[in-house]
């Protein structure tokens, strides 16, 4: 099993300290490939894409509009 | 492999980046330019990521001047080139008409026969943000009335690739209007419909053949873009009320899929057109023209369109919402043909 986490340094905390999880383009449930983009985190008006760390079945912890941070999990991939 | 059946959903702005990519990287002829394409993506996300792969050459940003960029895709097709060229705002055709219009439109004709204007403008359309009546239109009909242009809206993402590797392989202009509200942005409201499933390959979704969204037998409900999925909203509410209502996602303008519609409303022998383009003149009354020159014993009650008022577009939320077709005005008018009092 492997976490789905936003990188601790994807962006500038101390100016923005929140995102939101804007898409899931797997749905929970779904097989993913390794290193796919699964889901994209918006932060002020910047889109930064979210890979699989594995290959597996997605399961979504923080579903779309979530709010996260770096360093949050938003999911894990079971294999 | 692990794509082969694909159950990755994709935005509209993805597939649309998507089919543009995997048609550049099979055909060295094509290129994309407009204002903020490259180094930003495109305002509404439709060429995100080509700058990276493709390079300054391929996809180019312009100076703000339509009529320059449009003109220089015309040229660039007629010499040989599959240009995509994106107008951001479907309001500002202005001061490049004389090249949408007098040039790709007619070329072909004025030719006879001898170039080809295989050049896509895609171009973004659209309110319901409350950003005022120069950035909100649709504008359908103005481009659909004008022989020579192929003019296409897509609802939902599968469509919006396959329209958009047609519409870049089409020998003729193709005018590729896309909504703003379905491109599946953070910053805008979209319809959790509008992405759907998208295939990894290119594939095309041909021109001219209306999508029939839900089958039903009470009554027929003709949209495109935005509008098929305030008809489908309409249609669930229908259902609980016992109308079984038929959604028919026209999907390209020009041609038009006459025929789907008319074998439509003979089942149902009622029609509802929802577009949010300007009510007069424009694709509603294409659509009911259609089916009543066909066979006006075909309704059993007068048919009804749904449209934007024919006032230019408040900036005022309340005012906006008020004039915009939506779910509920969709299921009164189906009410109403059926007899039933809306509740």
């Amino acid at each position: 099993m492997a976490d789905v986490r936003i990188p601790d340094d994807l962006w500038d905390t101390s100016k923005t300290p929140e995102g939101i999880v804007a898409n899931w383009f797997y749905r929970d449930g779904s097989e993913v490939p390794a290193n796919e983009t699964i889901a994209e985190i918006m932060v002020e008006k910047t889109n930064y894409e979210i890979a699989a760390p594995a290959a597996g079945t997605l399961r979504i912890t923080v579903p779309k509009d979530g709010v996260v941070r770096p360093g949050t999990v938003i999911g894990r991939i079971e294999g | 492999m692990a794509n082969q059946q694909s159950n990755r959903i994709l935005t509209v702005s993805r597939a649309m980046s998507e089919a543009i990519a995997q048609e550049m990287r099979s055909d060295p002829s094509v290129f994309v330019m407009g204002e903020d394409i490259a180094t930003y993506g495109g305002i509404f996300g439709a060429t995100a990521g080509l700058l990276d792969e493709f390079g300054e050459a391929r996809v180019r940003d312009t100076p703000i001047s339509e009529t320059a960029f449009i003109g220089a895709g015309v040229g660039a097709a007629m010499a040989g080139m599959r240009p995509i060229v994106e107008l951001m705002f479907v309001d500002f055709f202005g001061v490049c008409m004389d090249a949408i219009y007098n040039l790709a439109a007619k070329n072909t004709f004025f030719s006879g026969g001898n170039c080809k204007v295989p050049l896509v403008i895609m171009t973004a359309t659209g309110g319901g943000y409350s950003d005022a009546g120069q950035h909100s239109q649709t504008l359908h009909a103005t481009f659909a009335h004008l022989p020579g242009l192929k003019v296409i809206a897509p609802s939902n993402a599968y469509d919006a690739k396959g329209l958009m590797i047609s519409a870049i392989r089409d020998d003729n202009p193709v005018l590729y209007m896309f909504h703003k509200g379905l491109q599946g942005l953070a910053w805008m409201a979209w319809p959790e419909t509008a992405a759907n499933v998208v295939p990894d390959e290119a594939y095309t979704v041909p021109f001219g053949e209306a999508k029939i969204v839900r089958p039903g037998k009470d009554v027929t409900i003709v949209a495109i873009s935005m509008m098929v999925h305030r008809a489908m909203e309409a249609a669930a509410e229908l259902e609980k009320q016992g109308v079984d209502a038929e959604v028919i996602d026209l999907r390209t303008l020009v041609p038009l899929d006459r025929e789907t519609v008319i074998k439509s409303v003979a089942k149902t022998g009622r029609l509802i057109v929802v577009d949010e383009d300007y009510s007069s003149y424009g694709m509603s009354a294409e659509i009911i023209t259609s089916v009543a020159e066909h066979d006006p014993g075909a309704l059993k009650a007068r048919p009804q369109r749904i449209a934007f008022p024919d006032i230019p577009i408040p900036y005022s939320r309340p005012m906006e919402q008020w004039a915009l077709p939506n779910a509920d005005k969709i299921r009164v008018a189906a009410q109403e043909m059926l007899g039933r009092k809306a509740a």
